[in-house]
């Protein structure tokens, strides 16, 4: 069973199965279900589409037309105009390099720092525990998209503060996961024998300990980027995230949404362009589960 | 101690907390750009009027003293002044929480119609064509921004039928209940399919386990010991879900009634964080 990942944003953690099958086993590659495969597939094209963008898209992106506003799909503007008559399949291929990097840095960032600060808490205990978990907790008291909010505000709008405010929110759930699991291999022999054998702690932990629990975080992470960029889109949509004239998936459906009636395609393409990305993504975080839970 | 010291203790808890919620709030707003001052009088004003605007909203005393105060009046109920409508924040969070408690409720009420029957569905037929077709339209359904679905239902239903308005709140019961069923559902197709997915998973482990083999071996017929025995079991966790999610409806009510021009909490609070109206924001 999976939780949702808008539960990250909402502080409660994901609910822990341990894996069955440790992520340096032999083989495991191969074992992975095709749904993989296809994921990995869909999200590596959204990756070459973004690097490639300058050179397929046939217009500039912010390049504005007002003669030729709103237009209807050609064969000189594949999906039409917006208001100010910039090509909107430019704009789409370029928002990928918008997106992508933002909704990938803003989950592996926090992933990153979260799987540290949670292991450092369940290894160490005592003051260190309390004083990560009780960070942690605070973190949760704030409702997630105000904290978002007032954070994007404080920083300045723009990538930057987007993926910051997602950092400090979303850390917590991967802490109180590898938290949970470090304090449930602490105990186990091999880690006793280790110390036994005279190693030091950082060393037990770095080489004993954390490749024993880093796979929760990268069953977590596939999830986490989609709501990531589904968290991005939203607050573009509401004014709140990239700031105009960039090409945002999320602004564009804002920008399209008057037009529904008239030009539908403006705002609808951009938004199938996200779910493509999420269910790219969902598809490897469910074969990643089915292969790690056995 | 007991189950009441517990939530006792956890409430009391819960006091601090909100007092430094409200002062980082506070703090970040009053390092942020934009002149409350300036948004007041307007763009015309001279400096004396701004430096008179200021005085009068004790603008000029410092954080420690502005914090003070707006505890202080907080703690009597008042939550001050938007700067820009200039009415009383209280009274403008009444106007709008009715309207996001509407949605919220009818978005609940409608991921417990859609998910259940669904989740039944998937766990009993597991593995099979059914199974497949709610699960992959589980992905398709978390993977589409709340937003955006919005404005597919606008488009796919509201255009072409006209049975629902577009936007707006009514002001009987049924009007209400008109307007905020596409919103709603939009609501519910972003929290259904993780419901589905929980609920299923719940079931599917129910329906392995050993007392419903034994309910089956003395013969308790199909749908009896679905209801029984395995939805009975399967809904504890499942209701656990639902209640995490409520707190993800919030969210998404932000965006929703942004989309459908619901004039609820969510709207009110993204149009104060546009204009910098700090009273109002701190107030949601």
């Amino acid at each position: 069973m999976t939780t949702p990942p808008s539960a990250a944003y909402e502080g409660v953690p994901p609910t822990i199965e341990p894996l069955e099958v440790p992520i340096g086993e032999r083989g495991l590659w191969r074992r992975m279900p095709k749904k993989v495969w296809v994921g990995v597939g869909i999200v590596a094209t959204y990756v070459l589409v973004a690097l490639l963008a300058p050179v397929i898209a046939p217009y500039d992106p912010l390049m504005i037309d007002p003669a030729n506003s709103l237009a209807s799909p050609s064969a000189d503007h594949l999906l039409g105009t917006d208001q100010l008559g910039r090509d909107i399949f430019s704009r789409l291929l370029y928002a990928a390099r918008v997106d992508l990097p933002i909704g990938f840095l803003g989950a592996f960032l926090p992933a990153i720092a979260g799987t540290i600060l949670g292991a450092l808490a369940g290894f160490y205990g005592r003051w260190v525990d309390t004083v990560i978990m009780r960070t942690a907790d605070v973190v949760q008291a704030f409702p997630a998209y105000i904290l978002v909010i007032v954070l994007v505000f404080a920083l300045g709008q723009g990538a930057r503060s987007i993926i910051i405010a997602f950092t400090v929110l979303a850390w917590v759930v991967y802490a109180r996961i590898i938290r949970g699991e470090v304090l449930r291999v602490r105990d186990l022999d091999y880690v006793h024998a280790a110390r036994v054998a005279g190693l030091r702690n950082l060393r037990i932990l770095r080489v004993h300990v954390f490749p024993n629990v880093i796979s929760q975080t990268i069953v977590y992470l596939p999830s986490d980027i989609v709501f990531a960029t589904l968290a991005l889109a939203s607050f573009s949509f509401l004014g709140l995230g990239i700031p105009p004239p960039t090409a945002e998936w999320g602004a564009m459906i804002a920008d399209g949404q008057p037009f529904i009636t008239t030009n539908w395609w403006f705002a609808t393409v951009p938004g199938l362009a996200i779910v493509g990305l999420g269910l790219g993504l969902s598809l490897i975080a469910e074969g990643f589960e089915e292969a790690l839970r056995g | 101690m007991g189950r009441f010291g517990f939530v006792a203790k956890r409430l009391l808890q819960v006091i601090p907390m909100l007092f430094g919620i409200v002062l980082v709030v506070f703090m970040v707003l009053q390092v942020t750009p934009g002149d409350p001052a300036r948004q007041i009088a307007g763009l015309r004003a001279s400096e004396e009027d701004l430096e008179e605007v200021r005085e009068s909203l004790g603008l000029n005393d410092s954080v420690l003293e502005q914090y003070g105060r707006y505890v202080g009046n907080v703690v009597q109920g008042d939550l001050g002044f938007s700067y820009k409508s200039r009415k009383p924040v209280a009274s403008i969070i009444g106007d709008r929480i009715g309207v996001t408690i509407w949605l919220m409720g009818a978005g609940l009420l409608l991921v417990v119609l859609i998910s259940v029957p669904l989740g039944v569905i998937s766990a009993l037929r597991k593995d099979r064509p059914i199974d497949h077709i709610i699960r992959g339209l589980g992905l398709v359904g978390m993977s589409m921004p709340a937003f955006w679905t919005g404005v597919i239902l606008l488009l796919l239903v509201a255009n072409t039928t006209g049975w629902f308005p577009s936007g707006g709140f009514g002001e009987t019961f049924g009007e209400k209940a008109h307007h905020i069923f596409l919103p709603a559902l939009t609501l519910a197709i972003a929290s259904s399919p993780f419901i589905i997915r929980g609920l299923r998973a719940e079931m599917i482990s129910v329906l392995e386990s050993d007392y419903i083999s034994t309910g089956r071996s003395i013969g308790v017929a199909g749908s009896r010991l679905v209801r029984r025995f395995v939805l009975r079991n399967a809904a504890g966790p499942g209701i656990t879900l639902i209640a995490i999610e409520a707190g993800f409806l919030l969210f998404g009510a932000v965006v929703i009634e942004t989309t459908f021009a619901l004039p609820g909490l969510g709207q009110g609070l993204v149009i104060a964080a546009r204009g910098r109206d700090l009273p109002s924001v701190q107030g949601k």
